[in-house]
């Protein structure tokens, strides 16, 4: 077990630190020459010439991408063309937001997979009903799907709010930034009930997509799972339908739909970037958002890296959990 | 289609019945059975759903004759709401002619969509296939690079390719193409390694067939049902990646029609006029949902892979 996490830290590394050297070459051949986007365009040749020597860029380039390389490792993902801060002060205030949208995402989407994938697996009058829903879950845009909550939940109802985080002013800023956790971290209930209230057509809208897909996937390895024939020796030896459901068939289950669940997290990251722009939400989609008029490119590639990081983590963690569900996978 | 063979307790059938995955005897029959009943509809059902691709191809070549009015100028009274005043999905703000928006953002979204699909089957179908059949070094490098595309949240990689390209229509589908080959590489490749075990290509090699015939005449033929369904069932995924770019403004400037980008810039109407933003993002679900029915009609008749 610890040979196979060292096996895929090791390859989640170079995975990370392919990504920045293309974020590299990415900068390189952008259009946008860093020395004028810094200074302006009535610098003087003699200032963009000094600047130039000091954002390094004067030397060859190995020297560039091994400094670029060691900044990164720093925690340095250089300087906004568009706020003048650097980047990663930025993303420290942008970051929370996002990281709690995706986890109540994540979490709604693994319950919505289950609901999917049993209420069209079992034989009943609804399954039909199921399989249209995963059908046209896979197809609605999450743009549409949040505004289409906007218009229902929020303009025709009136019961969740439409934009924002919270309604408070000054939400108690907390230990972890999550606004549900902080919330009832200092002992203001009222605060995480409204975070909630806020998180429901968000988390929702960027949900349903994965929801669908891990949901089809979890489907059809049930389906497969519970005719085979390790489940007809287990029922003939007296166990009973829980322990063989959720002992045998869901564990032998759960490999293929994790994998999935771990690619989908790719997809919920694109429709985190849609989705905060629609309910402004205070998050790196929004800063994003705003970076990409601005060709604010070292804004750009710190929220590509933030976001490949986030995704090559949630994978390496989905692999090592396979290995826990599936002895089998260990390899 | 297949044809399951007859049920004989000493018969082929009884000797698979163990292994894993075979289709039990008792089960087999009842298919068979079901099959010569409603199989014929089923497959006519399939055909339906597949030429769905044709259907929406159809619409996306006609859209300059199909839609009413002028995409740019506006033709009526502004927040016409849908089926007033002759205007059957409503106009915009400005007065333009909803529909005529939706008819020809459809042409656009439709044809990238193919169009990356079919760079991605090329170019990957090309590194699947150098890198299956060349095998040892040539394939261990080729697959590691493709791993490394596939490690990476695609949608996220091509928004930082465009904004390096600087924004603009080719440069997002360039971008999107440059991330979309590695899951075909990974198909044809498999297809390729388990096609080059057979005894027909050894057969070829036998007759003294080179490299290079042996890997287009023999391997690539095998490989393309696999590549097909692939790619039919991912022209869904594709629609709604390319619509999102167009929402984030990574699709054509103002005041060209696109979808995504439709449904960005009238969010502002939402709460009043909701058919402005509404309508192009249901165009956009309608031609998703098209795809990914025609990608299952072509599934099932290719072969349930």
């Amino acid at each position: 077990m610890i040979a196979l996490v060292a096996k895929r830290l090791a390859a989640a590394v170079v995975i990370v630190v392919a990504l920045s050297v293309v974020m590299f070459i990415l900068r390189r051949l952008s259009p946008v020459d860093p020395a004028h986007a810094m200074l302006g365009p009535t610098a003087s040749p003699a200032a963009i010439a000094h600047e130039e020597h000091v954002l390094g860029l004067d030397r060859p380039l190995p020297a560039q991408l091994g400094s670029y390389l060691n900044g990164l490792l720093h925690g340095n993902l250089g300087m906004s063309y568009r706020t003048r801060r650097p980047v990663s002060t930025d993303l420290g205030a942008f970051v929370p937001a996002t990281a709690e949208l995706s986890l109540y995402g994540l979490a709604f989407a693994l319950i919505l997979a289950v609901i999917l994938a049993v209420g069209s697996t079992l034989r009943w009058p609804g399954a039909t009903v199921f399989r249209v829903l995963l059908m046209a879950g896979a197809s609605a845009p999450a743009f549409l799907l949040a505004i289409a909550g906007i218009l229902v939940f929020y303009a025709k109802l009136g019961w969740l709010p439409a934009t924002g985080r919270t309604s408070y002013a000054n939400p108690p800023a907390g230990p972890t930034g999550l606004l549900t956790v902080d919330g009832l971290l200092h002992g203001e209930p009222a605060v995480t009930l409204d975070a909630l209230r806020h998180l429901v057509l968000p988390a929702l809208a960027i949900a349903v997509a994965p929801a669908v897909s891990i949901g089809r996937v979890l489907r059809s390895s049930l389906l497969a799972g519970m005719r085979s024939d390790y489940v007809r020796t287990a029922r003939a030896k007296g166990l009973s339908e829980r322990t063989v459901v959720f002992r045998h068939v869901l564990r032998n289950c759960l490999s293929a739909a994790l994998s999935m669940t771990g690619l989908q997290v790719g997809l919920m990251f694109s429709g985190v970037l849609v989705i905060e722009e629609i309910f402004a939400w205070p998050g790196v989609g929004e800063y994003m958002a705003q970076s990409i008029p601005a060709a604010d490119f070292p804004a750009i590639s710190g929220v590509t890296l933030l976001l490949g990081i986030g995704y090559v983590a949630v994978n390496t963690v989905v692999d090592v959990l396979q290995a826990v569900a599936d002895p089998r996978v260990n390899a | 289609m297949a044809v399951a063979e007859p049920y004989t307790p000493q018969g082929p059938a009884a000797r698979r019945r163990w292994r894993p995955g075979a289709t039990r005897p008792g089960q087999a029959r009842s298919q068979a059975r079901s099959r010569g009943r409603a199989g014929g509809r089923a497959r006519k059902r399939d055909i339906a759903a597949a030429s769905l691709l044709a259907l929406s191809t159809l619409i996306a070549v006609l859209a300059p004759v199909l839609a009413p009015y002028s995409t740019i100028q506006p033709v009526g009274m502004p927040q016409l709401p849908p089926g007033s005043g002759g205007f059957l999905l409503g106009t915009d703000a400005i007065g333009r002619d909803v529909l005529s928006r939706v008819l020809i953002g459809w042409q656009s979204s439709w044809f990238a969509a193919l169009a990356v699909i079919a760079s991605g089957l090329i170019v990957g179908g090309l590194i699947g296939l150098a890198a299956g059949t060349a095998g040892g070094a040539t394939d261990t490098i080729l697959m590691r690079i493709t791993d490394g595309f596939l490690a990476l949240p695609a949608p996220v990689l091509a928004i930082a390719v465009v904004a390096a390209l600087g924004p603009g229509f080719v440069h997002t589908l360039i971008a999107v193409a440059i991330v979309w080959w590695p899951f075909y590489a990974r198909i044809v490749r498999g297809e390729i390694r388990s096609l080059a075990a057979r005894p027909h290509v050894e057969a070829a090699r036998l007759a003294g067939a080179g490299r290079f015939r042996i890997a287009v005449r023999h391997l690539l033929p095998g490989a393309v049902p696999a590549a097909v369904v692939t790619a039919s069932l991912d022209v869904g995924n594709l629609v709604l990646t390319l619509a999102a770019l167009s929402f984030l403004g990574l699709g054509q400037p103002q005041p060209a029609a696109e979808l995504g980008a439709d449904t960005a810039r009238n969010l502002p109407y939402l709460l009043q006029e909701w058919w402005i933003p509404v309508m192009p993002g249901l165009a956009v679900m309608v031609m998703a949902l098209a795809a990914n029915l025609a990608g299952d009609g072509i599934r099932n008749l290719l072969g349930d892979r």
